[in-house]
């Protein structure tokens, strides 16, 4: 197709009617600023070549013109299968379609309404959208020959456009048969998988994943059920050990039961030799007793002889023993007080230490007294002399008139006023001076003064206005000046001798130096008063002087009382060093003399305890040896109380004797009785008892065991888990034989679809390569050979490239963005010069080319020129001067 | 004075029957019903008493209402019943022993211990088993040497020189002579084997089960009816059909083109089809003009019998029969179809053979489905 005029009336920006056209059948170039509607041209033209009249919504509203309801209107002139057609669009309000077909030169109508619609998609080969505006995929092979502003990379080819170029390049893949069953086939496997090849899940999964979901449920229940009957034949296993061990418990009560029996026999046998034993050993016992009786009574009366015996030899000795213990207690005790009295003498000679210490310590008083009297009388002297000489200073300077300094500072004021008025004065008066040559008198005519001036000495007369002199011998002598001015200054002056007289006058001088020394000896004055002051202050120390004298008195009637007591200390003071060493001599020997004393008295003190300690020994041992003499004596009278001789008692004994052996000869004959029988059966008897208890114990533990176990596995037996389990196997294995079934078919349609697609892709793979071949040479052409081979997908769309120096393809996102613009311009152009093999078509370039330079836009244009021989070009753009080059183009200006 | 009995095991009540579907319920019914037509025979025989030696059950944790259904029939049996536990269905805590229905029915004699038991005119022999499994001969405890009536066995185990890798419950094959038996009958071999001594007569038989119970089971779906005439006399034994169900198992190898013809046709003339499992399987060449073929048989297995199963995986495509690939459009789909067939002739395995097989078979639908 190629177009030949268009225009559009309120489309967008364009209000008015606007027509544009006829188109040159190669290069044309339309040119605006931007924001003219260049962009708008375009999709006018595609609106009316493939949105059908009535279409509505939101989008096709935005066609109309901003703020109006006005319907956007079109109309396209184009060529297609050599005929030349007009269809003419009204959109929204009023909305109609009209095609016509140029007859004779005129245009006349084929059709109108959706039949228009219907029959320009027909002639297009477009295909129609399911609602709405129809978008890039509907646009029939204008999807790879027009290219919208800012999408000129080739993104996917829909429809049936592939295999158009296919027709193209005379080599069919599929056929229109071999196509449906190719989607049958593709809709076969995605019945199962996803186009990626997964398995399908959820609601549109395949079978086989509901099958194996009831697979893994029939697992799950099947390990619950063989766990189950596990336990079931467990459980038979324990009732089983529960019979077996009840069993074999009973056995043993039973064999435990006899010998207990037996055993009982034993030690009741054994029990009655055992008290005979008892019986025999007791008698045998008793005859012991008596024979040994017999024998201690015979013992005792020869000890008891024997012990009288001794007890009166002991209880003489004893008596000359506690005479001699008394004589010895009476010279103990006389020591004793011996050694008291000279421990008392001694000990109050401790009291001369005390006096002797107080001597001391009165002598360190006496002594501080006395330097402290020393220096209080310095200080009161020192004090004496400081305030005498104070009130004489006092006095100088109570005698002395100075003037304070603001008056001297005043007066010398004062003074320099007088001294300035009377230079005033004078300078205000006439003087007259004279110097005569010898002595002279003179009268001052003007104030009648007379006056003898030496020879020689000049004198001077003034006076205000006029002086006036006689001078005898010579006359008088007037001499004048200006009148007036000396009496304010006389006034000035007066003042100031006034005031420096009432300044000077109680000192007597008006010098101010003079004023000034005697200020400075008042100060002096003041100065030593201060001076003494402080020492005065220094001297009392904070203390009163009153108290200093107080103290004086003090310290002169202590030290009085010292003397008092001690009257030698007033010729001689005490030397306190030979004090102290006299009372530590005298306390040694004091104190030494005093544990002499008391160790003295300890000594026959303890002799003395020692002495009345024995003395009471010894009377206690005598008295009683006494009583141990009288109690033997009585304890030999009772023994020997039996009316029986020595002789007697030795037969009686002697009897006793063969009695007793008699018994003991019995006890063994029961002994040996006895221990014909291993140990005593009681103890075993007790053990086998506790045993055949334990056995009982377990035999009903046993039991309870086994019904405990009958119980659980009586319950479980009731499940009848083998038939559930038969069952659960037998759906089981009936799903994984589905599963099986299912499995394979699934692998076999994903066979089928990936060998066809392989074998597709392997066919696809051979269709390509004219294209990839024409586009790599125009590709060469613009950027030189560097960038290699484009690749293209099997359905056409530019994919990577085949640089030279790669060793594999790269993707395009890796080339410059001004290379990226010329590959995807260049495989539009290779797509549509293999489209325009049968007829011209119509290539739309809107805005592109503006990242390439100029040197390769130079060569991009010359590639145009070339191509427009096949191909209708229509490039949209805001630089025409890019494409001036162009050789032939049309240039049309766009205006509104 | 003779002694005549039925000789019958490995009933196996409550047997799972897995990979028969919805069959199963019903070869497990059928196991039940079986019993009947014993018992039946038993009376139309006139014998004295039924043994049954071993393998009642299919296991001791069946369902209680099965042991209940069983003791029924036996209980309603007019002759008396002796039983021996097997081992499938030892005599152990909670086994189906202890079941009440054996107590209620006066004929029915459970043997729980190796005991003999003196009938009028003879003497039984019970062996019965109390655990799965064990190495000690089950009939070592067996002395009928001094008896003078006739003795007869009751044993289940493995007779020496079966197909056993474990020596389990080893019996010896000449037990019956040795134990002093007229007649050892043996249990826990599904299949009828009678054992001849060296004369010809035969005194220890397995009876096989009484219904068959899996494909591929010679000789099974019987009872024994024994009649021994007298002490040491020659044991009569009939082999008696008692199974209502056929497993028939059949491979067929189909090479020329139409010989699917051949196994319809074989399928159709089975008798009495919904008594009969089916499985049927088919390799060699799968030639196009066979295709309906094999969908009738599909069809017909699977809907005419008890149960029925075509395994048609080990047939491929014959590799000559490539006219149906030629009607392909030319382009991807054909060259995708001879690619597969080569893969189903000879791909590297038989699941991918097996796989590229099937392939085809949808391409081959798939191609008919879009009138291509």
């Amino acid at each position: 197709m190629i177009v030949k005029r268009i225009g559009v009336t309120n489309w967008r920006g364009f209000l008015d009617p606007m027509e544009m056209g006829p188109f040159s059948e190669r290069l044309n170039v339309i040119h605006a600023p931007n924001g003219t509607g260049k962009s708008s041209l375009f999709e006018a033209m595609r609106r009316a070549l493939f949105d059908v009249h009535h279409v509505g919504g939101a989008e096709i509203e935005e066609i109309r013109p901003w703020g109006r309801k006005l319907s956007p209107s079109v109309f396209v002139e184009f060529s297609e299968g050599g005929n030349t057609y007009r269809v003419e669009k009204t959109f929204m309000d009023g909305a109609s379609a009209k095609l016509f077909q140029e007859e004779e030169g005129r245009f006349q109508p084929i059709a109108d309404g959706r039949n228009a619609d219907t029959r320009l998609r027909e002639i297009l080969s477009a295909d129609p959208p399911g609602r709405g505006l129809c978008r890039q995929e509907h646009w029939g092979l204008g999807q790879i020959l027009w290219a919208p502003q800012g999408e000129l990379a080739l993104k996917q080819i829909s429809g049936g456009v592939g295999e158009s170029l296919r027709s193209a390049l005379g080599m069919e893949v599929s056929g229109a048969s071999g196509s449906r069953l190719e989607e049958l086939v593709e809709a076969r496997f995605l019945e199962f998988f996803t186009r990626g090849g997964a398995p399908k899940k959820g609601k549109n999964a395949a079978p086989v994943v509901a099958w194996q979901q009831k697979q893994e449920t029939l697992e799950q229940e099947l390990v619950d059920l063989r766990e189950e009957h596990r336990r079931y034949e467990e459980a038979s296993r324990q009732v089983d050990d529960a019979r077996n061990r009840r069993e074999q418990a009973r056995r043993e009560a039973d064999a435990l039961r006899e010998s207990v029996a037996g055993l009982r026999k034993a030690a009741e046998e054994y029990v009655r030799l055992k008290n005979e034993q008892v019986r025999k050993k007791e008698i045998a016992e008793i005859a012991r007793e008596r024979f040994e009786s017999i024998g201690r009574t015979l013992e005792e009366i020869k000890a008891t002889r024997e012990t009288i015996e001794g007890l009166e030899k002991s209880v003489a000795t004893l008596s000359g023993e506690n005479e001699q213990a008394k004589a010895d207690v009476a010279a103990a005790k006389a020591l004793l007080e011996k050694t008291r009295t000279a421990r008392e003498v001694a000990r109050r000679r401790r009291d001369l230490i005390t006096e002797k210490q107080k001597t001391i310590d009165a002598a360190r008083d006496y002594h501080a007294c006395r330097d402290e009297l020393t220096k209080l009388e310095q200080r009161l002297e020192r004090l004496e002399e400081h305030e005498t000489e104070l009130g004489r200073v006092k006095k100088e300077r109570a005698e002395m008139i100075s003037p304070d300094p603001a008056k001297i500072r005043e007066l010398r004021r004062r003074l320099g006023e007088r001294a300035a008025a009377r230079a005033a004065l004078a300078a205000s008066q006439v003087h007259l001076t004279l110097t005569p040559r010898k002595d002279c008198e003179i009268e001052n005519l003007t104030d009648a003064g007379k006056h003898t001036i030496k020879g020689g000495s000049p004198t001077v007369f003034s006076g205000d206005e006029v002086v006036e002199v006689l001078i005898r011998e010579f006359g008088s002598v007037r001499a004048s000046g200006p009148e007036g001015g000396a009496d304010a200054h006389r006034a000035h002056l007066e003042a100031a001798e006034t005031r420096i007289k009432t300044l000077s006058q109680p000192f007597g001088s008006d010098d101010p130096d003079y004023l000034q020394k005697r200020r400075e000896e008042a100060d002096a004055l003041d100065q030593r008063i201060a001076a003494l002051r402080k020492q005065i202050e220094m001297v009392l120390d904070g203390d009163e002087r009153d108290s200093m004298v107080g103290r004086r008195k003090e310290l002169k009637a202590t030290i009085d009382d010292f003397e008092g007591q001690h009257p030698n200390w007033r010729s001689a003071p005490p030397v306190v060093g030979l004090l102290q060493t006299e009372f530590e001599t005298f306390s040694r020997d004091v104190n030494e003399s005093v544990a002499s004393a008391e160790d003295a008295f300890e000594r026959s003190q303890s002799d003395h305890a020692a002495a009345e300690k024995r003395q009471v020994e010894l009377n206690g041992m005598l008295k009683a040896g006494q009583g141990n003499l009288e109690t033997a004596g009585k304890r030999l009278k009772v023994l020997v109380d039996d009316g029986l001789s020595d002789n007697d008692r030795d037969k009686k004994r002697s009897e006793a004797l063969m009695a007793w052996q008699a018994a003991k000869a019995g006890v063994e004959a029961a002994e040996s009785e006895l221990n014909s029988i291993p140990g005593d059966p009681a103890r075993e008897l007790e053990k086998l008892e506790k045993q055949r208890q334990v056995m009982e114990e377990e035999v009903a533990h046993s039991r309870d065991q086994e019904k405990s176990a009958e119980g659980r596995l009586q319950a479980l037996a009731a499940r009848g888990t083998y038939s559930r389990l038969a069952a659960c196997e037998e759906s089981l294995a009936e799903v994984a034989d589905r599963i099986r079934r299912e499995s394979l078919r699934m692998e076999a349609i994903r066979l089928l679809y990936e060998t066809v697609r392989d074998a597709k892709g392997a066919l696809l793979a051979r269709v390509t390569a004219p294209v990839e071949e024409s586009a790599s040479r125009m590709l060469a052409r613009v950027a030189g050979p560097r960038l290699g081979r484009p690749i293209f997908t099997q359905d056409f769309v530019p994919d990577a490239i085949n640089p030279e120096i790669s060793a594999g393809p790269v993707n395009l996102q890796n080339l410059s963005g001004g290379e990226q613009e010329q590959l995807h311009l260049i495989a539009r152009l290779a797509l549509a010069d293999l489209l325009a093999k049968d007829q011209r078509q119509l290539v739309v370039l809107d805005d592109v080319l503006n990242a390439t330079d100029s040197g390769r836009l130079r060569r991009v244009l010359s590639l145009l020129e070339e191509i427009s021989e096949r191909l209708q070009i229509i490039i949209l753009t805001c630089h025409p001067e890019r494409y001036r080059a162009l050789e032939g183009a049309e240039f049309f200006a766009l205006t509104r | 004075m003779s002694v005549r009995f039925i000789h019958t095991a490995d009933w196996q009540i409550g047997m799972k029957a897995a990979g028969l579907g919805n069959a199963a319920a019903t070869v497990r019914e059928a196991r039940i019903h079986s019993i009947e037509r014993i018992l039946r025979l038993a009376d139309d025989q006139g014998v004295d008493f039924l043994l049954i030696t071993g393998d009642l059950f299919e296991d001791n944790a069946v369902d209680r209402l099965l042991i209940r259904k069983v003791g029924d029939l036996l209980g309603r049996f007019s002759r008396p019943v002796y039983i021996i536990p097997g081992n499938h269905d030892p005599l152990v805590p909670g086994s189906v022993w202890e079941h009440p229905v054996w107590a209620e029915a006066s004929n029915i004699t459970i043997a729980r211990s190796a005991d003999p038991i003196e009938l009028d005119r003879c003497v039984l022999y019970p062996c019965p088993l109390k655990e799965k499994y064990s190495t000690q001969d089950p009939t070592a405890w067996i002395d009928a040497h001094q008896t003078e009536k006739i003795a007869i066995g009751l044993a289940h185990g493995n007779v020496e020189g079966l197909p056993e890798a474990e020596p389990d419950y080893p019996i010896p094959r000449d037990a019956a002579r040795r134990r002093g038996l007229d007649f050892l009958a043996v249990g826990h071999w599904h299949s009828h084997v009678p054992y001849p001594d060296p004369d010809g007569s035969v005194r220890l038989a397995y009876s096989g089960t009484h219904e068959t119970s899996k494909f591929g089971e010679r000789d099974s779906g019987n009872v024994l009816v024994v009649e021994i005439p007298g002490r040491g006399a020659t044991p009569v034994i009939e082999c008696v059909p008692t199974g209502a169900l056929r497993w028939v198992s059949s491979r067929h190898a189909v090479n020329e083109e139409g010989s699917l013809e051949d196994v319809l046709r074989e399928v159709r003339t089975i008798e009495n089809p919904e008594a009969v499992l089916l499985r049927l399987s088919l390799s060699g060449l799968l030639f196009t003009s066979d295709r309906p073929r094999l969908s009738s048989l599909r069809e017909i297995v699977g809907t005419r019998f008890l149960f029925g199963a075509v395994e048609d995986e080990g047939l491929i495509p014959a590799p000559d029969d490539d006219a149906w690939i030629e009607t392909l459009p030319g382009g991807p789909l054909r060259e995708a179809a001879v690619r597969m067939r080569e893969q189903a002739v000879s791909g590297s395995d038989e699941q991918a053979r097996t796989v590229a097989a099937r392939a085809l078979i949808e391409l081959f639908d798939l191609k008919e489905q879009s009138g291509t």
